[in-house]
């Protein structure tokens, strides 16, 4: 019983480590315009919409998160290994990871803005400073407070995986919930604040996003900080159910019989589906589909 | 059918990078062999240098076959090279001769590839014309990356020292499988880096403006940053010395390379403004 209540306490802990890490990797990756997003920021230029926008796509946020998570794990792995401290490890692993994260950065912005010279889109080298190092902090909070959980899973509910293992595989799934969950919010409705609402994109408006704010021009940190209010939220509990959910079921039912945990989870599953079934169902009735204003009757 | 959308104009052509990338990725292969013939484990830099020249022909090949819209992203080319050289090179580690492990390796790969692509075009349907060839490379640039990145991380190309570590109590040296490049799943960090160092030059070159030379220095740079954080592995695993070598010689390649191509993004990009509002263009 004693195991239970502690496995519970560790569930609870990396839930919550696990909410942190879904809602900075959102911000991040919304401040980098990282995800389906990215493509109206890519298209803006050669549609002729100049913008001050960061545009730093390394690859889909779930690759992305896998190597920076698994790059922090691995490299705490190996201090640990050293016969490092486990928090010094997984600090210094995160600080690593993170450096290599703000490199392809600068490199993916650079590149592709380069590559758009055709259509007149300067590189702007304050964006460079300023956005990268807003997205490194946001992703080192990320990356930190994934590898956190993955050693809590490893060491405390003894996972028989290694730390770079678990570090690849809960880096997809933050990579993934955060690409999911929280970029429609980015790429539906910042970037088209300009569009009427429930609109959706027609092709005329393709890559004219918003590119001006309140006062002056927009830019990226103005994104995350519209995005990290919902958006970034969103994700954080989404990332955060996924983990404590899938380890509550694990610490409470293995301990019975492990079929009892494959059972739970599918239960789990199925009721998910018909919360959002229910849900789908409900915002379709209540705002419909799009059309268009009729005519006054004169 | 698919259409191809851009073309390669002027620079190297893809043949010449696929011979001089085989060659020197062998090569500095082979030499991290010299740490069993020295007795010592300062040659494992080789490996992180066969990183290097694979990744490079790797990003070309990925150019050629991304050049046709794939329909699945630039990135899907990445994990395939590896997800397809990861098999061929565990399976050549167990060749008795170890000396024969990088061949085979090299052997497993292309055949795992060409099986891949005929899948792809005939079974997928996806009849692309550069696909079987493309997938091929791929899956050998994949195996031997991975192999690079073994024998940098533990000086050895070979099963037992890819299993085997060890770890010091009380003095005293025991050894053990959870401390090893497989059993601490290092595999997964060298699966990862090479994958998103493969696909990133292409996926961040690509456009209008792409250009040979910068796209292949990128790769260069993202090779070598991968190489700086898989000698800091290394330290848990070989000689402090031998892993210092690595690393400077990493962070001295990385350095040179960045900066390099900075410069030829400048040359590149339509300009290079600090702090400066958008430009007016003419209808917007």
């Amino acid at each position: 019983m004693e195991h239970i209540v502690f496995g519970i306490g560790i569930t609870a802990l990396a839930g919550a480590l696990a909410t942190v890490a879904g809602s900075a990797e959102d911000t991040e990756s919304n401040i980098g315009s990282q995800g389906d997003p990215n493509s109206q920021v890519q298209l803006a230029p050669q549609m002729g919409f100049l913008h001050r926008i960061f545009n730093k796509a390394v690859a889909g946020e779930p690759p992305a998160y896998g190597l920076w998570c698994c790059l922090g794990a691995g490299l705490a792995w190996a201090f640990m290994a050293m016969q490092f401290n486990a928090v010094l490890a997984i600090v210094l692993g995160c600080v690593f990871a993170t450096f290599v994260q703000g490199v392809y950065a600068t490199t993916a912005y650079v590149g592709r803005t380069a590559s758009l010279a055709k259509f007149g889109q300067p590189v702007y080298v304050d964006i460079l400073k300023s956005m990268t190092t807003v997205t490194m902090a946001h992703a080192f909070i990320a990356i930190f407070c994934t590898v956190t959980l993955c050693h809590l899973i490893n060491t405390a509910l003894g996972h028989p995986f290694p730390l770079p293992l678990l570090g690849l595989i809960w880096g997809i799934a933050l990579g993934a919930a955060g690409s999911a969950t929280g970029n429609p919010y980015y790429g539906k409705e910042r970037q088209y604040q300009n569009q009427k609402f429930g609109a959706g994109v027609p092709i005329s408006a393709s890559g004219n996003i918003v590119r001006y704010a309140e006062a002056g021009e927009r830019n990226s940190i103005d994104n995350g900080w519209f995005t990290a209010k919902i958006g970034g939220s969103a994700s954080g509990i989404c990332f955060g159910l996924i983990v404590f959910l899938e380890l509550w079921r694990t610490v409470v039912f293995e301990a019975i019989n492990p079929w009892y945990a494959i059972i739970v989870g599918v239960i789990m599953i199925l009721i998910f589906t018909v919360i959002d079934r229910y849900i789908e169902v409900w915002a379709r009735k209540t705002y419909g589909p799009y059309t268009a204003p009729k005519e006054a009757d004169a | 059918m698919s259409v191809k959308v851009e073309v390669i104009e002027g620079g190297v052509p893809h043949n010449t990078i696929l011979i001089a990338g085989v060659v020197s990725t062998l090569v500095c292969i082979y030499l991290t062999y010299l740490n069993v013939v020295t007795q010592t484990e300062m040659f494992s830099f080789f490996g992180g240098l066969a990183v290097v020249a694979a990744l490079v022909w790797g990003s070309h090949t990925i150019k050629v076959l991304c050049s046709y819209g794939i329909g699945t992203g630039v990135p899907s080319a990445g994990m395939i090279a590896f997800g397809s050289g990861v098999i061929a090179m565990l399976l050549a580690t167990r060749v008795t001769n170890l000396l024969l492990a990088p061949v085979v390796a090299l052997i497993l790969a292309a055949i795992i590839g060409l099986i891949l692509g005929w899948v792809s075009n005939n079974v997928l349907n996806m009849k692309i014309p550069a696909m079987v060839q493309a997938l091929t490379e791929m899956a050998v640039v994949g195996a031997l990356s991975l192999m690079g990145f073994a024998a940098l991380i533990t000086g050895t190309f070979g099963f037992s020292g890819l299993t085997t570590g060890t770890v010091s109590m009380f003095g005293i040296t025991l050894l053990t499988h959870t401390n090893s490049f497989l059993g601490g799943c290092l595999i997964a960090v060298a699966f990862l880096l090479g994958a998103i160092a493969i696909q990133h030059p292409f996926n961040a070159c690509l456009g209008p403006g792409w250009t040979q030379d910068r796209m292949l220095m990128l790769t260069a740079e993202c090779a070598f940053l991968s190489m700086i954080v898989a000698a800091i592995m290394s330290l848990a695993l070989i000689s402090a010395g031998s892993a210092l070598i690595s690393l400077v010689i990493a962070i001295i390649g990385w350095a040179f390379t960045y900066k390099e191509y900075m410069a030829l993004s400048k040359r590149d990009a339509h300009s290079w403004l600090d702090s400066k509002p958008i430009p007016d263009v003419e209808g917007h």
